[in-house]
């Protein structure tokens, strides 16, 4: 499958953005900059997130026009595999046009594109997965991974990406648990398996010269990957999707079967995660190795809990922040190549997003409490705690 | 994908030698910065703490343990607050640096730390029994004050949640669904005219280059509150729907204006909904368009394609300046 962009136009693209982010970080003048820009000048039409976001709500509101529009015209009355039928003609349709149009105005992850692929994709999946009514789960599922898979390839999407490896994940978990017995028990191994082995491939992929233009996909498919295999052994994860599933009954004192292996996972893989990640300095590893470790703390809590949330609370948090706190003073100067100053600034990581999420993440914006609820609501963070 | 673009523009000659070695080791991931991690854990900590804290003190209330329980958190704040006050740079105009990168989380959980505590003193001796407002406005008054006073956008935003809950208004993007945006009646044209105060306020300071940094959060909070005012507007007052579109259009093009001060198009994103809302209102008032499916989805059509094509035709206009 290839890509639907010049691969030459792409680079050119990400050198600007790239020469950008260096300016931003002072490392070169704003002079520089012109000269870079006016060198690598191409003619994909990319704007900024926001202009994306709103073309992308627009194209998606008109579109849902159109198909309002064919379906009336269409059918009044019409048998099921008829409007499936139209269903995949329709979506190969507008994949035609997104082709033949967008691309040919070259347009690059424009928010029209990306819209306008979605929709495509929907009606393709909808239309095969309801010729058999979906019925067939499988097939509906590998549908899904051929679909998001293709499209994640030629059009470089991110979320197609995750869409396709999370529908390869379910469609893995669906085989393995209608086989039944034994097939259900190795759900967990099959899944650390695949997805280490996912991980390592797609890091080899990342090596290879001719992908490049995969980058980024080959991150969130390795990000991906490491989640799934984390998940895949973790206790909290096997144990309640035993029990609700696999219909397992836990009597008072039992617990679900290799229990001692799943604890060991639990604290192996962040542990694991980490120490690759410090050693091989890879700040991918660095990054879903912190979030598994708060899920590994939560999983621990949830099974092993003293009943006092609020000291559990405070302590953790005092832990976090102690931590963090050493670890900054540590890198005070740079130690093995880790540095704690901001080297190149990362696009989400502008200092606004973070103030909106301090705002909404802790009180202050509780409206005056009622009577009812005396004091309740006035606590910064009182409302957060909720969620714990 | 760009990994070998350092020794591209060396050889292009457009980045010295010297920039390459600076730039080189980064782009290679020989040199990796664990900024972003460690100021989310520091924030996590504090964000943990501060909830726990909260609860702490709440939940002791009353009993043996409570005169410890205030009290240790208290001798923190203070602390915390000693070490902003030592430290803390100078006051200016522009962004300023914090001493420390972990200044700015101690400041915040301080500032936290005070919340939770003036919340117990006031159910504990009732000082503000019957002023649950004025406490907010204080609270709103101390974050506006240490967040000019030491450059934190993070209590600025506090700051002006508070304040505008002060009024009664509740601004949470992520709460709105849960419908108690607007719990009493008519504040929707309360919160219409805090937004706007909010709104000229930043405007005027920006010109007056006080702080131009802060005004994204203001115009942020202050459209956002605006619009959904205005549309809630649309629907309560049904009867003079007229004036609240035209605020709504007037509010747009305040947006185009925002969204070029502040160098973001997110302000256009509210416009567009706002307006395509308003838009249809009326519409759908005055031409009863969704009587006919035909006439309802050639609209959807053509009003979002022309918007598409108008921004893709003017696109210089909508590009970020950099």
């Amino acid at each position: 499958m290839k890509c639907a962009y010049n691969e030459d136009s792409l680079y050119r693209l990400e050198a600007i953005k790239e020469a950008k982010r260096w300016e931003k970080g002072t490392f070169i003048s704003k002079d520089q900059l012109t000269a870079i820009v006016e060198e690598y000048k191409v003619n994909l039409y990319h704007p900024n997130l926001m202009i994306r976001l709103l073309l992308f709500v627009a194209t998606a509101l008109g579109l849902s026009g159109v198909t309002g529009l064919f379906g009336t015209i269409l059918f009044s009355g019409a048998s099921r595999n008829l409007i499936c039928t139209v269903c995949i003609l329709y979506g190969a349709g507008t994949l035609l046009v997104l082709e033949k149009v967008m691309l040919k105005n070259n347009h690059f992850k424009s928010g029209v594109t990306e819209a306008i692929m979605y929709y495509a994709c929907g009606f393709l999946i909808c239309g095969i997965g309801g010729l058999t009514d979906f019925d067939l789960i499988a097939l509906t599922t590998w549908t899904c991974v051929i679909v998001f898979s293709l499209a994640a390839i030629r059009y470089l999407d991110l979320l197609m990406t995750a869409a396709a490896l999370l529908s390869l994940a379910y469609g893995l978990f669906y085989h393995l648990y209608e086989m039944g017995g034994i097939g259900q028990r190795l759900i967990p191994f099959v899944f650390i398996i695949v997805f280490a082995a996912g991980f390592l491939m797609f890091r080899k992929l990342e090596q290879k010269k001719s992908l490049l233009i995969w980058t980024n996909n080959l991150m969130v498919a390795e990000s991906l990957s490491l989640l799934l295999a984390y998940a895949g052994g973790n206790y909290f994860v096997v144990r309640e999707l035993s029990v609700n599933l696999m219909s397992l009954q836990i009597e008072e004192g039992g617990d679900v079967p290799f229990a001692y292996i799943f604890y060991a996972l639990t604290l192996l893989i962040p542990c694991l995660y980490l120490y690759f990640g410090i050693k091989k300095k890879d700040i991918l590893l660095i990054r879903v190795s912190l979030f598994v470790f708060a899920f590994s703390a939560f999983t621990f809590k949830y099974y092993f809990s003293m009943g006092t949330p609020e000291i559990t609370l405070t302590l953790a948090g005092a832990i976090v922040f102690g931590i963090a706190l050493a670890v900054m003073n540590y890198l005070k100067i740079m130690r093995k190549g880790f540095t704690r100053e901001n080297l190149l600034s990362e696009k989400w990581a502008a200092t606004n997003i973070q103030s909106f999420v301090i705002s909404q993440t802790l009180g202050g914006n509780q409206a005056p409490a009622t009577q009812d609820t005396p004091g309740g609501g006035r606590f910064g963070g009182g409302g957060s705690a909720e969620d714990f | 994908m760009t990994k070998n673009l350092p020794e591209e523009l060396l050889v292009k000659n457009l980045i010295t030698q010297e920039q390459f070695a600076k730039v080189k080791p980064i782009v290679s991931g020989k040199i990796i910065s664990l900024f972003y991690e460690l100021r989310t854990l520091l924030y996590l900590g504090v964000m943990l703490f501060t909830a726990g804290a909260g609860i702490l003190i709440y939940k002791n209330i009353g009993e043996l343990g409570h005169v410890a329980a205030i009290l240790s958190p208290t001798a923190l704040m203070i602390g915390c607050f000693w070490y902003v006050y030592r430290t803390g740079p100078a006051y200016s105009n522009e962004i300023v640096k914090g001493p420390t990168p972990y200044f700015d989380y101690v400041l915040l959980l301080a500032s936290l730390l005070f919340v939770s505590i003036q919340g117990y003193l006031q159910f504990q001796y009732a000082i503000l029994d019957d002023n649950l407002g004025t406490s907010t406005l204080i609270t709103a008054l101390l974050f506006f004050y240490l967040a000019y006073r030491y450059d934190h956008t993070g209590l600025l935003s506090l700051g002006i949640t508070s304040f505008v809950s002060f009024w009664g208004v509740s601004v949470s993007p992520v709460k709105w669904y849960s419908g108690s945006f607007f719990e009493q009646a008519n504040l929707h044209v309360i919160a219409m005219i805090l937004g706007v105060a909010l709104s000229v306020a930043s405007i005027f300071l920006h010109h007056r280059s006080v702080k131009k940094h802060f005004t994204f959060t203001y115009l942020n909070f202050s459209l956002l509150m605006f619009f959904c005012a205005a549309v809630a507007g649309l629907f309560i007052d049904g009867g003079i729907y007229g004036i609240y579109i035209l605020l709504i259009y007037g509010g747009c093009a305040f947006s185009y204006y925002a969204a070029r001060l502040s160098r973001s198009f997110l302000f256009l994103l509210y416009a567009f909904i706002a307006a395509y809302i308003a838009t249809t209102f009326f519409l759908v008032v005055t031409l009863q368009i969704y009587n006919s499916e035909y006439l309802w989805f050639w609209y959807s059509i053509f009003s979002c394609g022309g918007f598409v094509y108008f921004i893709i035709r003017f696109k210089n206009h909508f590009r970020q300046p950099s």
